[in-house]
């Protein structure tokens, strides 16, 4: 038995399988973030979703659910950002230029400050240090892979002649910490949309479950079991015989 | 250097003519004909790039938009074109007529095989 939501799609209400619902709501959140910056971006959004209601309405004929196969059978139609590509309508006559440098870019029709979605930033990096983070920092910044090359080249410049030492303090003191996944992502100079954003998310609890792990091992290296006598065995015996239960819930 | 980005640009140059064509023959068209049509022409690869296009054309005062009852459905959009549309396409098609003859000409004596 699946939960199902119930939804209004440009003017229609539909029901949504919790799964469906999950990746469409993905989906129109990657284009709200594409069409962001376009004059009209409601009126896209709207226009959009009431396709995309329309190509439910004509698939599903007669079913009453829309299902993962659906959504993504319409979002193939659709196209998603990364499809658009080159065939993308200049949404603001931008530039190349206007979109790869810096992180504020002043928009040349609207003479408004907007912050470009591809700018890079120079920041620390807190997920990999030695000291300070500025190495890893500057690293991700001019797209080295590993900070080892720029550390060895601060600590040869501070054995000759201790010239390394003033720049890394003032790096340290002016490089902001990249503390959001967004941080992050303008840190290495990566688009931040909801794929991206995820992808970071996801790698940093996968950094605290490896972390947990660690703590975890050492934690079981303790002889517990003389203190609670065995009963961590008895708990999983019972586990086990639960699971066939649990695997007969009605599809 | 890759053939289908040049490709997808020729197709991109011509997107607006061509969107403008359409809804001047319709009279009036709904976004969706325009897609079939386009489609048909494999002018477009995914109809997401269709919408901000109609949007943009539509804040250039090209085209104006009424909304009509649908049958079992939400009321939908049907796009036409403005006095300021007609002018444009006039002039967007005899400059794609020069074009033509132009590329015409300067590729007729390429041997292919």
């Amino acid at each position: 038995m699946n939960k199902v939501i119930q939804a209004n799609l440009g003017g229609i209400a539909f029901t949504f399988d919790d799964e469906a619902y999950e990746r469409l709501d993905d989906y129109l959140a990657s284009l709200d973030g594409y069409f962001n910056h376009s004059h009209g971006h409601n009126e896209i959004m709207h226009d959009i979703e009431a396709r995309l209601a329309e190509l439910f309405s004509a698939n599903l004929k007669g079913r009453s659910i829309v299902t993962t196969e659906d959504v993504s059978a319409a979002v193939a139609t659709m196209g998603s950002p990364e499809d658009f590509g080159i065939e993308a309508d200049d949404l603001e006559e931008e530039t190349f230029e206007q979109r790869s440098f810096g992180h504020q870019s002043r928009n040349r029709k609207g003479g408004k400050q907007r912050y470009s979605r591809y700018g890079k930033r120079l920041m620390r990096d807190p997920d990999d240090t030695k000291l300070g983070g500025v190495c890893s920092g500057l690293a991700a910044y001019f797209g080295i892979e590993d900070p080892l090359v720029i550390r060895i080249a601060f600590v040869v410049a501070v054995v000759f002649g201790g010239f390394g030492v003033l720049p890394y303090i003032i790096l340290w003191a002016v490089m902001p910490v990249a503390h959001t996944a967004g941080d992050k992502l303008a840190m290495r100079g990566e688009a931040i949309d909801v794929r991206t954003i995820s992808k970071q998310v996801e790698e940093e609890f996968s950094n605290i479950s490896s972390k947990l792990q660690e703590w975890g091992d050492e934690v079981s290296k303790t002889d517990w079991s003389s203190k609670f006598g065995g009963g961590g065995k008895r708990r999983n015996q019972k586990r086990n015989n639960q699971e066939p239960h649990d695997e007969g819930y009605m599809v | 250097m890759k053939i289908e980005n040049t490709k997808a640009q020729l197709r991109k140059g011509a997107l607006e003519l061509v969107v403008l064509s359409i809804i001047q023959q319709e009279e009036e068209a709904y976004p969706t004909d325009i897609i079939n049509s386009l489609k048909k022409a494999k002018l477009i690869v995914v109809e997401g790039t269709l919408y901000p296009l109609l949007s943009r054309l539509k804040n250039g005062a090209l085209l104006k938009y009424t909304w009509r009852e649908s049958q079992g459905g939400p009321p939908r959009k049907y796009y036409s074109l403005t006095e300021d549309g007609e002018a444009f396409l006039t002039e967007l098609h005899s400059s794609w007529r020069d074009l033509v003859d132009a590329v015409d000409t300067t590729t007729k004596s390429l041997s292919l095989s």
